[in-house]
């Protein structure tokens, strides 16, 4: 099918041919309909990201709550935070938290990514899937299912005192705040080491082998050294992720009185009867500034790790190196990680959810029970919360990916003078963590003129704006590799066929974009099932979600229907992400 | 159809010039070809054209429509220039069929949809690809793709037509038989073209005129014999066809006539020159290696030929031709012969006519000169 045709005679370059213009793309004060789009885009981005950031702050250094009248500019908040509240522990111990987390996140990931990728280990798909597992579930019900289990009264603790007379653990301290939160934070950990290992050239092995390495020192001399970016990347990360984190500090942390960032904002926010706006305005502040310039470095970190990308595109097959015996220990090792670390603590969960009492001192089996559940069904504010997190995850999976496709193609893909601010207000929310997003929206919700706020404030769109926030990044995150992947010439063709910036962008990109778009609302959804930190300042009794409902329960001692509750949004998610994953499969087949 | 006049076009990235006040005009109906290696500002040049580049400064006009003017702050966006372009990679969009992909530039201008049915049915037939109007893009051979990409570009008779590289995709064969193809086809349709190639070959064959660039700057423009014949530049003679260069000093120049004396050997010989030369001036003598011819010591010469001395060291057969590798001093001259077997010292008659002089200039690139160099 390769054969030239002939041209047809000469007849049609005698006779003139009919013109057919170029389309004229109307204009509004110079700028055409593209423009108002870069700058409707960049608009609310800005509205978003700097309506919590602006409040706190603006309350940081203010010496009354920002919404009474007469308030005078004060630095006297950052003195008292660090001389009355003992902010000074507070910080110490979020530090160390963090540096355990980070420690132990890489010790169980980087292994994990080498094993899993790059040697022959049986079953080897299964547990790179099952190392994904963690992500699905949120950190505040794993951290119930590690106490369900091993806490204090958890059933394998109760078992294994019964055994050996004592218990050798003790969750309720900081190296076993960090050990779980390790757990959940692992999985984005591998994913940066194994995509980075899948991406490097095999021929660098190939050429270690051929100069007579065998697998061990390839796997010292080769591989490991190319981990460095990744593992430095993933370490600022974890790190950044575990000082803003709530769950698992206030799961642990409040009876025994271990208080980290994140929980001082709780307690001093939420559980105080009188809040200290100014102590809570300062901390946020500090805290912000930490966590900006912790994504600060990463952002940095990221750039430099993609030089460190071997080959694009070029399928090489890497070969799997043969570790002998030592693959029993490596599989060993990932067994105890996906059974001890998640299963069971999982199972476990699920298990109390359906009992009455839960402990191995009596067979659970003889104490089943819906009532669990029926407690749940029962109070209408319990359905609500499971209502309300579906309508945010889901209205906010739309809306969140609709804005991220909008923001990646602009900052991407257009000549907007600003477009490296959008792609910058776009991230920025990595920065901020969801307590402080709540704070600070609760606040500009509270200062905004004409009492506009009431509109928002308590509404479930509130909870939407703060969520969606929060997964914002994620989204953003996950398009941006896919328009890079579309060839820019498809937008110049469409572009020199007479299509302005927004038809091509309407009739090319958000065709090619779609499958991307999917993914990103799955991902979202995802994210916003999990979250609930911002709701504890947003949230009214109408609009509660699981996250937050599970947490007073938590606090009622109701751990029962803690559990029921749970069980319900991991099947939630479990049941959106399988259908997706067949929609998309589907799809990908015809 | 319109000239294309191009005035002091001017680009800059980021405190780099690319493209250093480039001017020319492109006749109506002419085959143009920007020619040059990658990174000499020919691709920029063409997305100026097309709009996909703003220039820093410069115009450009079709006709009487002004597409770009620095003086009077104006840019038409590409979408409102109606010029057809041809993409390196083809750029068909992929989810749509072939009579969609023609068909967006028509809805695009509003062509009812009875008339859009026969144009497209048209340029399709004209590329060949009429039976295929329902298939998607990843359906068709790679000459298939690039032969959609053109009616596409032509189905809506735009005013220039720009081709960025068009052939490069295609396999050795296909493309020599496609280049013969296009050039019919655009001269049957009389359509003002611009082509960017880095290919001399495909330039020589399918160009009315050539321009030649480098470093963003515009080093000939000329008819494809005259570029060849007559290089303006030892860059041109570089890059186009091959070239020996031997650099040396003028130690007389008298009229149209200079002696220069040769760096690696300490000969001198005459050369003609048309313009100016002064004594003591550096040159570089160029000749093209078909040019030339080889005798041994003592047969008889034209008598105003150059006559060098050198030593075969190699000899390859390329199936038309024999091509030799002498050396002279430490410089390794190309030369093709019909005759094969010849060994040893020979003499290297260069006819007058076949002798070019440039001001010194370094054209052969250091990878090739440490290739070139003779080392004992």
């Amino acid at each position: 099918m390769t054969t030239i045709p002939e041209t047809r005679p000469a007849a049609q370059a005698t006779v003139p041919r009919p013109e057919y213009p170029a389309p004229k793309y109307r204009r509004i004060l110079g700028a055409d309909r593209s423009q108002l789009l870069f700058w409707a885009t960049i608009i609310i981005l800005a509205l978003l990201v700097l309506a919590p950031v602006v409040p706190t702050l603006y309350q940081s250094v203010l010496d009354r709550p920002l919404y009474e009248e007469g308030g005078l500019f004060t630095t006297e908040n950052f003195t008292r935070l660090f001389t009355e509240a003992n902010f000074g522990s507070v910080a110490l111990n979020t530090i160390l938290f963090a540096v355990m987390t980070t420690v132990m996140t890489l010790l169980i990931a980087v292994p994990m990514a080498i094993v899993v990728i790059r040697t022959n280990i049986p079953g080897r798909k299964f547990f790179g899937a099952a190392m994904q597992w963690p992500f699905f579930i949120s950190s505040l019900i794993l951290g119930f299912g590690w106490i369900t289990m091993y806490g204090p009264a958890g059933f394998a603790s109760v078992e294994v005192r019964r055994v050996l007379g004592f218990l050798p653990w003790d969750l309720y301290t900081l190296p076993g705040m960090a050990l779980t939160e390790a757990v959940a934070l692992a999985p984005i950990a591998y994913l940066f080491c194994a995509n980075a290992l899948r991406n490097s050239d095999a021929s660098l092995e190939g050429a270690a082998q051929t100069v007579g390495a065998g697998p061990f020192r390839i796997l010292w001399s080769v591989i490991i050294p190319m981990l460095r970016p990744p593992i430095v990347y993933s370490s600022v990360l974890v790190f950044s992720m575990s000082i803003e984190t709530l769950s698992i500090p206030l799961l642990y942390g409040q009876p025994v009185d271990i208080t980290v960032f994140a929980t001082f904002l709780y307690k001093n926010g939420l559980q105080s009867v009188d809040p200290d706006y100014g102590i809570l305005g300062a901390a946020s502040v500090i805290i912000l500034l930490v966590t900006v310039l912790l994504v600060a470095v990463q952002a940095k970190l990221l750039k430099d790790a993609r030089r460190f990308v071997s080959v694009r595109g070029k399928a090489t097959r890497p070969r799997l190196l043969d570790l002998g015996w030592i693959k029993w220990l490596a599989v060993a090792f990932i067994t105890i990680y996906v059974v001890i670390g998640a299963l069971i603590p999982i199972l476990g969960l699920v298990m109390r959810s359906f009992t009455k009492i839960f402990t191995p001192l009596q067979n659970p089996l003889l104490s089943l029970t819906m009532g669990n559940y029926q407690r749940i069904f029962e109070f209408p504010a319990y359905v609500g919360s499971i209502r309300n997190s579906l309508i945010v995850a889901g209205v906010g999976a739309v809306l969140v990916s609709v804005l991220a496709v909008v923001a990646v193609v602009v900052s991407k893909r257009s000549t907007f003078r600003y477009r490296k601010v959008i792609e910058y207000l776009a991230l920025a929310p990595q920065a901020m963590p969801g307590l402080i997003i709540g704070i600070g929206l609760f606040w500009a919700f509270a200062f905004l003129p004409f009492n506009m706020g009431s509109l928002l404030q308590g509404t479930i769109w509130a909870i939407i704006i703060g969520f969606g926030l929060r997964a914002l990044p994620s989204a953003f995150g996950s398009i941006s590799p896919a328009v890079m992947q579309i060839g820019e010439e498809l937008d110049n063709a469409a572009r020199v066929n007479g299509a302005d910036w927004l038809k091509m962008f309407l009739r090319i990109l958000v065709k090619l974009l779609t499958p991307a778009f999917v993914a990103a609302m799955v991902l979202t959804f995802v994210v916003m099932m999990k979250e609930y930190s911002p709701a504890i300042f947003l949230g009214s009794a109408d609009t509660a979600v699981i996250g937050t409902t599970m947490l007073e329960l938590w606090v009622q001692g109701n751990t029962g229907s803690v559990a029921a509750l749970a069980t319900i949004q991991i099947v939630i998610t479990a049941v959106f992400v399988g259908i997706a994953g067949l929609l998309t499969k589907g799809k990908k087949d015809a | 159809m319109p000239d294309v006049a191009v005035k002091n076009l001017r680009k800059d990235f980021g405190g780099l010039t690319v493209l250093h006040e480039v001017s020319f005009t492109i006749k109506d109906g002419e085959f143009f070809t920007l020619l040059g290696p990658s990174g000499c500002g020919k691709s920029t040049t063409l997305s100026c054209l097309a709009g996909l580049e703003q220039p820093t400064s410069g115009s450009i006009a079709v006709g009487d429509t002004v597409l770009v003017d620095d003086s009077s702050n104006k840019f038409v966006p590409p979408e409102e220039r109606n010029l057809g372009m041809v993409f390196q990679s083809y750029a068909l969009w992929p989810h749509m069929t072939l009579a969609e992909n023609l068909a967006m530039p028509l809805n695009i201008r509003k062509v009812s949809k009875a008339e859009q049915k026969t144009l497209i049915h048209d340029a399709l037939d004209k590329v060949g690809l009429a039976h295929l109007a329902h298939r998607y893009p990843h359906q068709l051979s790679g000459g298939q793709q690039q032969r959609v990409a053109l009616a596409r570009a032509l189905v809506y008779s735009p005013k220039v037509l720009l081709l960025d590289e068009p052939l490069s995709n295609l396999d050795a064969k296909l493309r020599e038989q496609a280049r013969v193809w296009l050039k019919r086809l655009q001269s049957e349709l009389g359509i003002t073209t611009v082509y960017v190639t880095h290919d001399q070959e495909e330039a020589l064959a399918m160009s009315d005129r050539i321009a030649v660039m480098s470093n963003g700057h515009m080093l000939q423009v000329a008819p494809p014999h005259e570029i060849y014949e007559r290089p303006a530049t030892a860059e041109v003679a570089a890059f186009i066809g091959r070239s020996n260069f031997i650099d040396g000093t003028v130690v007389s120049a008298l009229g149209g006539a200079a002696t220069v004396r040769l760096e690696e050997s300490g000969e001198t010989i005459n050369v003609a020159v048309s313009d100016d030369a002064a004594t003591g001036d550096l040159v570089t003598v160029a000749f093209r290696p078909e040019k030339v011819f080889l005798t041994n010591r003592g047969a008889e010469v034209p008598a105003d030929a150059i006559v060098l001395n050198a030593d075969i060291m190699t000899t390859s057969y390329v199936g038309s031709r024999y091509e030799y590798d002498l050396k002279y001093g430490s410089k390794t001259l190309l030369v093709d012969s019909t005759t094969g077997g010849l060994t040893g010292a020979v003499r290297l008659v260069v006819p007058a006519e076949a002798v070019r002089l440039y001001p010194r200039a370094d054209v052969v690139s250091k990878d090739v000169a440490e290739l070139m160099a003779v080392t004992h």
